[in-house]
């Protein structure tokens, strides 16, 4: 972390870095762990694709991977593959001595990242990043682990996606996946992330993560085609070529019996994605008066967004607003904020009061994939209504005005909506439908299902229309026993944490994903002590954890690689299916103080938008962050007295030595500035922040909590005035934790 | 009406000095209504830190001691039976009566409950210095009550009462010297919980005993000064001869109190003692001028026999007590870094409380009979049946 | 040794400074449950994100931050202050109406219709708890109270559940026991001390620290319970009663006696003198 924080305060090593360079950091220590030898041999050649050999296209130099296409900043990435042999399966070297190889061509790419190299890129300073490699690639050692976990600090920048894979990486090669106290856990942010992610809350995905259609997906037939991944490979369960199960179980609870083998069931009702619906595009479309009307949802984007200040007049562009929140924020007041002339502003806002977390039950996910039941503790106030509630209304009504006319009334005539017709839908029958039922009376491999009986598990999902499922992930939670997201059974007999009687994790009650990695290929786990299944010969079946399938151990016939989830079956140290390259590589934030020490390539080759070292008047690197304190937007903390009372004010922490630079004291009004505006914080002058080397030069930092803003108790600029509308290439979540400014004392006003 | 005009006529009369008091009572009086009606907070200098300030050091604290003449001279003169003193005891026990009940006065202002006062009578804590001084407090102050009716009685001359209260005299006077042994100690041992709070230049388990025995000598002098300014500015008679066998028996009071404090000092204390220069500075006025130079001086018949030299050693006395007193109280657990000083209203009070106690004095002294009263006018011996006769011919043969 | 404790039954507290985030639920949570105001506050008051600049009538509980370079090392801590719960309560024994108690449960707490607000308590407190209405016309006390009326049914305190990570609820017994076996376990990582132990005569609040407690702003008190420094004087009062009153009595005794001997000598004397005259008279 950039700056010493609480949670710093309670590690054992701080290492500082400067914001946007996690990869160059971690590139170090895949370096290290390379160059060192405290890679898992065995694991790094049987459980991930090192000894898969590159196809010769394949090449890097200068910061550019083959196939880069400079007008449309894209990769083609035909050459990102592996060779073939006449099987069809990729080639391999068990040795990893084979030049072609992943291991090679990895280690070859990451020799770059030297100790000297990274830390005169991150700022940290040497000793504690040698006590980091050291340590931390010490796990590398059959029976040792270690886990990473991340947040927004690797996530939200141009480099995010290759930030993960990054880590991905590295534990692959400590073997650190899949094993206890392993993996990589992000810590997602609202309580329910992991579910809204799970549901499809995304433009590009429908509920458990299946594609959405894209235009040139005319039938069912293309679609599955185009998505269902393949493989020659006996060996490899390839999860995914399930996918046409689970789409048409999907399309059979979106539309039930109107879905039929003979119309695709209903294939033709899901919208065709033709572009990027990602966030960022949206607001800019919204400030390009691309839309008529909005409804947000318990989102508060005039204070969350980037850029807010063009957000705010974008809005103004809308004819009207719904807004479907707990508190006035300043997204559905966006026409009396500060500055603005209200008369000019002729957007109707609807502002729907809702019901909060408490007020309603139904099941929230955590980071654990723990789909847990939560229970109304209380009646919404006034006149607030659940979520579910405003949704029901408004598909009720739709129904009833398309059945009259309307064009293409299908796919809402036609949406079965069957939630019982309460004041609410019935919560239970819309997880119940989650889960997935039987469409007829059928039986599979031996077992008779009813009629609307619940299905087990998704290994009971079929593609001939005869189950209906909601979300095949979820299948499995609701069964004919009940819903088992009620459990709350603390029973832990394997001492392990494993809690298998507590709510419900997809899939299928796992509670470790990938744990086949976990054993080596006798099915003995690598630790013994920490086992999270181990192959009992006598039984010949798996103990400990749900395996990730059934079968048995690498060195028995019928056996599959762990890594289920990819048509290989290897976990991917070398990636063709992001859109910035195979390996990650550093590259400079968009706005930096200097110039890309790894190559010619300044920021992410990948994005429409070319970053510069650029000190016109912003000397300083900006990052923003939380308080533990304040929640999001604010505007479920700042209008709580008992909350304001303890962090009252926007403020900007920042090094003594700029402090004395600038002749600024604690407490004292600051204003900042960046590309986009600027804005006045009280200055939190600390020694937790420190001026970072950068190259050889000093460079400071400054870091904004984003949670103030124009309404509530307690009110205060916005961080996101400054912050640049710029996103990752993967996942366009934009570069909120790395940016230039400048800092001079004194208020705007003063 | 006429009598009232009288009234007026009277006060208009008085000395500027008895009518700048008449105002300063006034203005304490405002300013106690005040604390009242805003709250301690918003009137006094007092918080979290300071929950304790002037009121308490001094009104109370200080007060009490100040007020010891009463017991010490009754003891001095009925149980030591150093009868030439007795003239002295009256204002004594004026001055004890005032300053006992301005004490009331002050802890009510000072009190977040007043009206609940009365509930230590109720609620029993035998663990507590607070209640044992307030049980005291009562107490004595009830004592003095009976002892001031005696010259009321005289005044106007009911005899039985008057036979009823000299034969209840005695009881009271050994009363009243054993209750205030007991609070003017226990005073001190309020102070004995804040053991890392008070500095230890102050802070020694002998505090009560130390307290004690200073109240005793400060009762002295307090005596010493009050009868020769009463005699200087009030035409009331000449003590001087009393007052300089008073001073006779200062030295030794004085004396004993100081090898008490270089003991516990030395032997009961722990240290640093020197590591806070104002601290230190303050120790040194008030052991040095407030309790060491008036004892050398009262060693000396020179001073005993000098009305003035003698009036300013009792003063000495009274500034040293009155600065350990603030010492302990205040000053010795003062963070220095977050000074409390008393606040208008705050000193308005105390002042008036002062002004007060002199005025009452005053007025007193000028219409009751408690000067002008001599020994052989009165038969001091307790009234025993067996010599009834004689004492009735004795006090017809007296005159 | 813990066991014959007298107080080794009673419900304590045992905070874990380093496993202590900082992150003020505690703090939320006390106000909460007691519904105290919250107070008015400007930026940050002292290191770190500290606020309120103290504990009073309306805060009952505070983190105290700080923000510090130790031996070149950063260092941000963070000190849960809050009532101590003291086996024996300075507050108690100097309250003149007993309006402060120990419970048996172990929180010492405070019957405000006893109160008659002379603040002693706060004078006595070596840990500067208790607090005054300075804002009343009428003030009283206020302080943590243990969340008694949780205790007592059976809940643990609020500042205890809310607690991810710090606050362990238990007997002193249990509590001792588990500080001893963390300093057992993982000794490199704290002080090889336990405050609350000890301090002020034994404590229902204890704590564990890596870094030095007065470093955190601890206060350093004795260990000897503070309510034995005023009995040891005041245990003597009945006895200086009886002494000083008998003693006067005693002398006041014999000095009447030898007035009255001395007066009636003087009776006769005179007596005798009268005689001598008659007989001159007859010459
Ligand atoms: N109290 C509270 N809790 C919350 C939230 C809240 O608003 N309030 N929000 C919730 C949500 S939605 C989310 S997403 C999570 C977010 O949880 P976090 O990601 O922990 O939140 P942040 O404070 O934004 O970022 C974490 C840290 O990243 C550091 N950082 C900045 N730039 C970099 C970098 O380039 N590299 C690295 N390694 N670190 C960097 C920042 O200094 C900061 O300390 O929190 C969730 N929990
Ligand atoms: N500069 C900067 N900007 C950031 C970030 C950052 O780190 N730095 N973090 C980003 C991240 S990770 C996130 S997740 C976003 C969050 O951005 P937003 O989601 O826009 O912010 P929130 O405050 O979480 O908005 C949630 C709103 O939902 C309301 N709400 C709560 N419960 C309910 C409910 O049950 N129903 C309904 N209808 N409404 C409800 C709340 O009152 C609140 O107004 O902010 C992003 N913005
Ligand atoms: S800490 Fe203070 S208030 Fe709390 S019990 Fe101990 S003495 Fe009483
Ligand atoms: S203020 Fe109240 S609680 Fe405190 S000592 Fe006085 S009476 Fe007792
Ligand atoms: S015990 Fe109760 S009153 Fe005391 S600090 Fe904790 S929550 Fe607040
Ligand atoms: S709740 Fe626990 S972790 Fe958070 S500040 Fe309070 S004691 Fe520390
Ligand atoms: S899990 Fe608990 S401790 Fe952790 S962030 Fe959420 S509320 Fe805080
Ligand atoms: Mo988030």
């Amino acid at each position: 972390d950039p700056r010493y924080t609480r949670t710093s305060s309670k590690s054992d090593i701080y290492a500082q870095l400067r914001p946007g360079t996690d990869i160059a950091f971690i590139g170090g220590l895949i370096n290290y762990a390379l160059q060192n030898n405290s890679i898992h041999k065995e694991y790094v050649v049987s459980y991930t694709n090192a000894a898969f050999l590159v196809a010769e296209g394949f090449s890097f130099n200068d910061g550019l991977f083959s196939g880069y296409d400079a007008e449309r900043n894209r990769y083609d990435n035909d050459s990102w593959a592996y060779q073939l042999g006449e099987d069809g399966l990729p080639l391999r070297d068990d040795t990893l001595e084979h030049p072609r190889s992943v291991y090679q061509l990895l280690k070859q790419h990451y020799t770059r990242y030297t100790p000297d190299k990274v830390c005169e890129i991150t700022g940290t300073a040497i000793q504690d990043y040698l006590h980091v490699a050291r340590t931390f690639c010490s796990t590398g050692r059959t029976g040792h682990a270690a886990t990473i976990m991340y947040a927004m600090g690797t996530t939200q920048h141009t480099t995010g996606t290759q930030n993960v894979r990054s880590y991905a990486m590295l534990q692959l090669l400590l073997g650190n996946v899949g094993v206890a106290g392993g993996g990589i856990n992000a810590l997602r942010g609202e309580c329910n992330v992991q579910g809204s992610t799970d549901y499809a809350l995304l433009y590009h995905i429908l509920p458990g993560y299946l594609n959405m259609p894209n235009f040139d997906n005319l039938s069912l037939a293309d679609y599955l085609e185009q998505w269902t991944p393949k493989t020659r490979d006996p060996q490899s369960a390839n999860w995914w070529s399930n996918t046409p199960k689970y789409m048409t179980s999907l399309l059979k609870a979106f539309w039930g019996d109107t879905a039929t083998t003979e119309n695709d069931f209903n294939y033709d009702y899901l919208p065709k994605r033709s572009g990027n619906y990602s966030f960022l595009k949206l607001m800019q479309r919204l400030q390009e008066g691309g839309f008529e009307g909005m409804v947000l949802m318990g989102t508060n984007p005039l204070v969350g967004a980037p850029d807010v200040r063009s957000v705010a007049a974008g809005l103004g562009n809308l004819k009207w607003l719904v807004a479907a929140d707990l508190w006035e924020t300043e997204t559905s007041v966006f026409w009396k904020r500060p500055g603005v002339d209200s008369k000019r502003i002729d957007t109707e806002v609807f502002l729907l009061p809702a019901a909060s977390s408490v007020e309603k039950q139904g099941s929230i996910s955590n980071s654990g994939r723990w789909a847990q039941w939560r229970y109304k503790a209380v009646e919404p106030p006034g006149e607030a209504e659940s979520d579910a509630f405003i949704v029901d209304q408004w598909v009720k009504n739709l129904k009833r005005l398309y059945a009259s006319d309307g064009v293409f009334p299908g796919p809402i005539v036609d949406l079965a909506w069957n939630y019982g017709d309460g004041h609410e839908p019935d919560i239970e029958m819309v997880a119940r439908e989650c889960n997935g039922q039987f469409t007829r009376d059928v039986e599979i491999d031996g077992r008779a299902f009813k009629k609307g009986q619940q299905v087990p598990s998704f290994t009971s999902l079929q593609a001939d229309g005869s189950t209906l499922s909601g979300n095949w992930l979820y299948c499995g939670s609701y069964p004919e026993q009940g819903n088992l997201m009620r459990r709350r059974g603390t029973a832990d007999p394997t001492g392990m944490g494993f809690f298998h009687d507590w709510a419900w994790c997809w899939p299928v009650n796992r509670r470790v994903l990938y744990n086949r990695a976990s054993v080596d290929l006798e099915g003995r786990p690598w630790n013994p002590d920490k086992p999270i299944i181990h192959w009992n010969r006598q039984t010949g079946k798996w103990e400990g954890d749900i395996p990730d399938g059934g079968w048995p151990p690498m060195n028995q016939d019928g056996a599959r690689h762990p890594f289920i989830m990819v048509a290989e079956g290897h976990g991917r140290l070398f990636a063709a299916g992001l859109a910035d390259g195979p390996f990650p590589e550093h590259y400079e934030p968009m706005e930096s103080p200097m110039v890309n020490l790894m190559s010619g390539q300044q920021s992410n080759p990948a994005i429409d938008k070319r970053g510069k070292v650029d000190r016109s008047g912003l000397y300083y690197i900006a990052t923003t962050c939380r308080v533990s304190e304040h929640w999001q937007a604010g505007a479920m903390t700042r209008s709580l007295p008992w909350l304001v009372e303890l962090v009252p004010d926007m403020f900007v922490e920042m090094s003594e030595e700029l402090a004395e630079e600038k002749q600024i004291s604690n407490g004292d009004l600051v204003t900042i500035t960046s590309k986009r505006g600027s804005i006045e914080a009280r200055a939190l002058v600390t020694n937790r922040i420190k001026p970072l080397r950068v190259g050889n030069k000093m460079v400071d930092q400054v870091a904004l909590p984003w949670h103030f803003g124009f309404t509530g108790l307690a009110t205060g600029d916005s961080a996101n005035v400054l912050t640049d509308a710029v996103g990752d290439a993967n996942t366009f979540i934009p570069e909120y934790k790395a940016f230039m400014c400048n800092i001079e004392k004194g208020g705007r006003k003063s | 009406m006429s009598t009232l005009r009288r009234v007026i006529d009277e006060v208009i009369n008085y000395h500027w000095f008895v009518k700048l008091m008449m105002l300063l009572v006034g203005a304490g009086v405002v300013a106690g209504l005040l604390r009242f009606v805003y709250g301690l907070g918003a009137t006094t200098n007092l918080n979290d830190d300071y929950p304790w300030g002037l009121w308490i050091s001094f009104d109370v604290v200080t007060a009490v001691p100040l007020a010891a003449g009463a017991f010490t001279l009754g003891a001095i003169v009925h149980c030591f039976g150093i009868k030439k003193l007795e003239p002295l005891v009256r204002p004594a026990i004026v001055t004890g009566f005032l300053g006992y009940s301005l004490v009331s006065v002050g802890l009510l202002l000072d009190l977040g409950q007043p009206h609940r006062g009365w509930y230590v009578l109720r609620y029993w804590n035998l663990h507590s210095p607070m209640f044992e001084v307030a049980m005291c407090v009562m107490a004595y102050t009830t004592v003095l009550v009976l002892e001031l009716l005696a010259p009321v009685a005289e005044k106007f001359g009911w005899r039985l009462s008057l036979r009823v209260l000299r034969w209840l005299e005695m009881p009271l006077v050994i009363a009243a010297a054993a209750i205030s042994t007991l609070h003017q100690s226990t005073l001190g041992t309020f102070f004995l919980i804040a053991v890392d709070k008070l500095h230890n230049l102050w802070y020694n388990p002998m505090l009560p005993l130390l307290f004690w025995v200073s109240a005793i000598c400060t009762g002295m002098c307090i005596i010493i000064l009050e009868a020769t300014a009463s005699h200087k500015w009030m035409g009331q008679p000449n003590e001087g001869v009393l007052l300089e066998t008073l001073a006779k028996i200062l030295p030794w009071t004085l004396g004993g109190y100081l090898l008490l404090r270089g003991y516990s000092l030395l032997f009961l204390a722990e240290g640093p003692f020197f590591d806070r220069p104002v601290l230190t500075l303050l120790f040194l006025i008030e052991v040095g001028i407030g309790f060491l130079l008036p004892f050398v001086m009262l060693c000396r018949k020179g001073v005993r026999l000098n009305d003035r030299q003698r009036a300013i050693a009792a003063g000495l006395v009274i500034l040293g007590l009155v600065l350990n007193r603030f010492n302990v109280s205040m000053i010795g657990m003062m963070d220095p870094d977050n000074i409390y000083l008393p606040s208008l209203i705050e000193s308005l009070v105390t002042l008036g409380i002062i002004a007060a106690h002199i005025l009452f004095f005053v007025l007193i002294a000028k219409y009751f009979p408690i000067f002008e009263h001599h020994p052989e006018t009165v038969d001091y011996s307790i009234p025993d049946p067996l010599y009834r006769g004689k004492g009735k011919d004795m006090q017809q043969t007296s005159h | 040794m813990i066991n014959d404790d007298k107080y080794s039954q009673t419900s304590s507290f045992l905070i874990d400074m380093t496993k202590c985030t900082g992150c003020r639920g505690c703090q939320v949570a006390c106000k909460q449950w007691n519904q105290l105001q919250a107070e008015e506050t400007d930026f940050f008051h002292g290191e770190g994100y500290q606020n309120p600049p103290a504990m009073s009538e309306y805060t009952f509980t505070r983190i105290k931050f700080r923000d510090y370079q130790r031996h070149g090392q950063d260092e941000f801590a963070f000190y849960k202050e809050m009532c101590m719960h003291c086996n024996e309560p300075a507050c108690a024994s100097a309250c003149p109406v007993a309006a402060f108690f120990k419970t048996e449960e172990g929180p010492v707490t405070y019957r405000p219709e006893r109160c008659i607000g002379c603040r002693y308590c706060m004078i006595a407190c070596p840990f500067g708890v208790p607090k005054y209405e300075w804002s009343k016309g009428l003030p009283l006390v206020r302080k943590c109270t243990g969340c008694y009326s949780r205790v007592k049914e059976g809940l643990r305190p609020a500042c205890a559940t809310t607690c991810p990570t710090a606050i362990t609820y238990g007997t002193r017994e249990e509590m001792l026991a588990e500080a001893e076996r963390r300093l057992a376990r993982a000794p490199e990582r704290y002080l090889n001390r336990i405050y609350g132990k000890e301090d002020a005569g034994g404590t229902c609040v204890l704590y564990l620290s890596k870094l030095p407690f007065d470093e955190l702003g601890f206060k350093q008190v004795t260990f000897r319970p503070l309510p034995e420094y005023t009995w040891a004087a005041l245990r003597y009062v009945p006895g200086a009663f009886l002494t000083v009153g008998g003693g006067l009595s005693a002398l006041a005794w014999i000095t009447h006696r030898r007035e009255r001997l001395q007066k009636e000598q003087e009776a006769q004397q005179s007596e005798g003198a009268a005689s001598e005259q008659g007989k001159e008279d007859r010459e």
